[in-house]
């Protein structure tokens, strides 16, 4: 029972901050139909942000050593101005393309990210001490609870309640919800493409930032392609909770964690290290059986 | 043969003869007049041209984008080390490996043919599952595809030594082999393209709906073109691992999936002609900036540009190309010579729905 | 007030319309007859900013709208209610509503316009909080009129209103139309697959087919119906469009 129960909070943990990242990129897809494959660099990218750009091997502190709240808006600031920077350069361009040809434009723009970092911050993984205080176990009535398991959680509600009420109670935000299900029809009636976008880049950096400190104090290690496995497991979480669709990018986010945790623990030994398969095998099973994800919305069914 | 099906004939083989021609006259520059690190690159640049040929014979037909085929690379390439790699390393390291494959070492064309069969036959079983998806979501599943291929493979340790790199494979593959096989999979891609079933999947493309009506099956012209690319991607993957010697499961995931899509998309993904184009025009360019960043003497100091420019210029000359010149190089049509009849049905006819099914 | 002028779009290969030129006066009627496939959605489209011009002008008050993106066409008090109705299927009857007020930061006369709205379509009024994507098809076609309408637009053009819904509730919506035509003065442009509702409601009459304008004139010369069902059905294609004197 108490294996269960920490297996229970390892997934929800693990499933918090998939849901981040899956907030991220399903905002960006239902707006734009874009799957964004730089968001895992973006990630990166708010983790480097930290330290001074050098390609010592020894990683100096320099956003990283601020108080945590100046570091979280110092960080979400970096990457929103970069989110901002992808669709200004390109994919402002390229509105009227196809998903798949969206899709390998995100793969330059990651391409360009990744050597960018690897120029700035050299090519070798650095160590780097953040929040490690956070590392710290809290004993529950037998469970050993990690402190950055509850503060991943926390944060994943905060930010999913405030992305909530944005997306419920402002007019801006019920614009964006309009644009996510009609964007053609939303600036028919006068919503302003540009801004839309713009808010949906922005907000995407925001999680991005938020995902990549709660990565970094997790696994105490920067490098260049650090991002990108949070992205792939986003990404399928987007397409197993319904792309286009917020509470299915969240439930996705989930699902997905909830999948591996549990195939990790459950799985016999010697199936254990294909675990990513079956998870990748259920994206393929969805894609087949249900095109439209846990959550559908109606708008997407005829659009994927 | 008539005079105008010979004058046809001959609008048709003529340019692909130039591309033939083309290819070879380049590689033969090379390997001739260059030094011996020009000759690797240029073999390296001929394998590309295999998988990136072998990726227009789906992409460029069907239309749908695949991510996965570096999977099919990938499980070919193993294959071949499977059947060439020095069978003394193989009983100490892949211990999983049946005996047929652990106690024997094959000669090259088992090898490469042994690689090609088997990622075309699990083309064959994956794409009968999932190309009846249609445009990004059939494109999702490849890419899914990709991340198991590369997930088992890191993984299986008895069989593919796990992250760690599969060592002593015979280099046996030169300019030369690869300019054979090169050549071979461009004359297998224009004889697709020209084929009942490449009409067909092209028909498809253009107009989904009308090509169902009038009786094409989506899923099976679909999966003839993927089956028959995996092939060819796959000889790319055999090729590549008795080029380089060695084959890690790294080498076959997501920068080769880009670099790959970046050449077709940079030459034209609707043509062979774009293919080519794309995997010379990178190359070229890769190898400027490599040059750059080595070094250049301007006058008494060395200016190099620092790690990274070469990829963040062809990230960058990627995005130009998607946004001013989204056809690519070639505008995605093939070569056509001047002085052929005024005709502009040269190589790949723009064909109507009714035409392809005429034909089937 | 709006004048197309040798206009032409195309898709990919096919051209969908191929020099049409069209005007509408203010506080007009003007109506958009053809068959399936004719055109008819592209041009409002293309008016609308949403899809664009291969050649031609389109004019509005004199300011030429080609290039000039869909939000922007918006602002000037041009609203397009296109075919298939297009509600926010999850947004609730109120946010779609206010939508384009809320997109051109207006809201001073938003609430009264809502009210007022709501009188013609008291329906919506009870399914105020409700998704529209509940919606029945007659009030989805009720409420993108009225979502239309809160941006206080002066042209409004409706795409094929009577597409898919019962004869009774399509009567509902041109009686509304006219009503708050009468009521705030105005300009509609409608496009219909058939003319028999059209000969009451407009004053003038366009016949599109297969990209081209094929008749013109106004609905009084074109009582009988003859000549429009001759241009509808392509017995004159190979001449010049006929024009009804009075029109000109």
């Amino acid at each position: 029972m108490i294996n269960f129960a920490q297996t229970f909070i390892d997934a929800l943990s693990l499933g918090s901050l998939y849901a981040l990242a899956a907030l991220g990129i399903g905002l960006l897809f239902g707006i734009l139909r874009l799957i964004n494959f730089a968001y895992g660099d973006l990630i990166t990218l708010g983790a480097y942000a930290l330290i001074i750009p050098s390609t010592e091997a020894v990683a100096t502190l320099f956003i990283g050593g601020w108080p945590w709240f100046m570091v979280i808006i110092a960080v979400a600031v970096i990457v929103v101005a970069a989110a901002l920077l992808s669709d200004l350069l390109v994919f402002r361009h390229i509105r009227r393309a196809d998903p798949a040809t969206l899709m390998i434009a995100s793969f330059a723009v990651s391409f360009v990210i990744q050597n960018v970092i690897l120029m700035f911050y050299g090519s070798r993984p650095k160590s780097v001490d953040l929040w490690s205080n956070l590392n710290y176990q809290i004993a529950v009535s037998g469970l050993r609870i990690p402190l950055l398991q509850i503060v991943t959680i926390l944060a994943t509600l905060v930010l999913m309640g405030g992305l909530t009420l944005l997306l419920k109670r402002t007019a801006l935000g019920i614009q964006m919800r309009a644009a996510a299900e009609d964007f053609r029809m939303a600036r028919y009636l006068g919503v302003r493409g540009n801004l839309v976008i713009g808010l949906a880049f922005a907000i995407s950096g925001v999680l991005a930032a938020v995902a990549s400190l709660l990565l970094l104090s997790q696994t105490g290690t920067l490098s260049q392609t650090m991002g990108v496995p949070l992205m792939l497991f986003a990404f399928i979480a987007t397409v197993v909770g319904g792309m286009g669709s917020l509470i299915g990018a969240a439930t996705g986010g989930f699902a997905v964690a909830f999948a591996s945790v549990f195939l990790q623990a459950y799985l016999p030994d010697d199936l254990r290290p294909f675990r990513d398969s079956f998870v990748f095998g259920i994206v393929i099973l969805m894609l087949l059986f249900r095109p439209a994800g846990l959550v559908p919305t109606k708008a997407l069914v005829e659009r994927v | 043969m008539t005079d105008t099906a010979q004058r046809r004939f001959l609008r048709a083989a003529l340019p692909v003869l130039a591309l033939l021609l083309g290819v070879t006259a380049i590689t033969a520059l090379v390997a001739l007049l260059g030094n011996d690190e020009m000759a690797l690159t240029v073999t390296e640049a001929l394998v590309r041209l295999i998988v990136v040929v072998g990726l227009s014979v789906f992409i460029g037909n069907s239309g749908v984008v695949s991510f996965g085929h570096i999977g099919f690379m990938c499980i070919a390439a193993y294959a071949a080390a499977w059947a060439t790699c020095n069978p003394m390393w193989k009983q100490l390291m892949l211990t999983g490996l049946p005996v047929f494959l652990q106690q024997a070492q094959y000669p090259f064309w088992v090898a490469v043919a042994g690689g090609a069969v088997l990622a075309a036959a699990v083309a064959l079983v994956f794409g009968a599952v999932i190309l009846r998806l249609s445009g990004i979501a059939a494109s999702i599943a490849t890419f899914a595809f990709l991340a198991i291929v590369n997930n088992v493979y890191s993984n299986w340790d008895s069989v593919t030594a796990g992250v760690s790199s599969i060592i002593g494979i015979p280099t046996v593959v030169g300019p030369w082999t690869g300019l054979a096989f090169a050549l071979g999979a461009i004359v297998l891609a224009f004889w697709f393209k020209g084929s009942r079933f490449g009409l067909m999947l092209r028909a498809t493309r253009d107009d989904p709906v009308a090509a169902r009506a009038s009786g094409v099956s989506i899923v099976r012209v679909r999966l003839a073109a993927f089956v028959l690319s995996a092939f060819i991607v796959g000889i790319g993957g055999a090729l590549f691992v008795q080029f380089l010697g060695v084959a890690t499961v790294d080498m076959f995931y997501l920068q080769l999936t880009f670099i790959t899509l970046a050449m077709l998309i940079i030459g034209g993904m609707g043509s062979v002609t774009g293919a080519i184009v794309g995997v010379f025009a990178v190359t070229v360019f890769v190898e400027f900036f490599r040059f750059l960043e080595s070094g250049v003497a301007v006058g008494e100091s060395v200016l190099a540009l620092p790690e990274g420019s070469q990829e963040i210029a062809l990230g960058i000359g990627m995005a130009l190309i998607l946004i001013f010149r989204p056809k690519g190089l070639t505008g995605s049509r093939e070569l056509r010579l001047p002085g052929l009849g005024s005709s502009r049905r040269a190589m790949a006819p723009p064909l109507t729905t009714t035409e392809a099914t005429a034909r089937s | 007030m709006l004048e197309v002028e040798d206009l032409a779009v195309s898709y990919g290969g096919t051209t969908a319309l191929a020099g049409v030129a069209i005007s509408v006066k203010e506080r007009e009627a003007v109506c958009v007859v053809g068959p399936n496939g004719a055109g008819k959605s592209t041009l409002l489209a293309a008016i609308a900013g949403g899809v664009p011009p291969k050649r031609g002008r389109i004019r509005f008050d004199g300011k030429d709208l080609v290039g000039m993106r869909a939000e922007n066409i918006a602002r000037l008090g041009i609203s397009l209610v296109p075919e298939g109705r297009h509600v926010f299927g999850t947004l609730t009857v109120e946010e779609n509503l206010f939508i384009g007020t809320y997109a051109m930061s207006d809201q001073r006369h938003a609430q009264r316009d809502a009210e007022q709205l709501l009188g013609y379509f008291p329906r919506l009024k009870e399914r105020w909080r409700q998704p529209a994507g509940r919606l029945s098809g007659g009030e989805q076609q009720m409420l993108v009129i009225a979502r239309a309408l809160m941006t206080r637009p002066r042209l409004v053009m409706v795409d094929e209103p009577s597409l898919g819904l019962a004869p009774k509730i399509v009567d509902t919506v041109y009686s509304t139309l006219l009503a708050l035509r009468a009521e705030r003065g105005l300009t509609l442009l409608v496009n219909e697959q058939s003319s028999d509702r059209m000969l009451k409601f407009s004053e003038r009459i366009y016949v599109l087919r297969n990209g081209r304008i094929l008749l013109h004139g106004n609905t009084a010369d074109l009582q009988d119906g003859e000549a429009i069902t001759r241009a509808y059905f392509g017995f004159d294609e190979h001449h010049t469009p006929a024009t009804s004197e009075a029109a000109a």
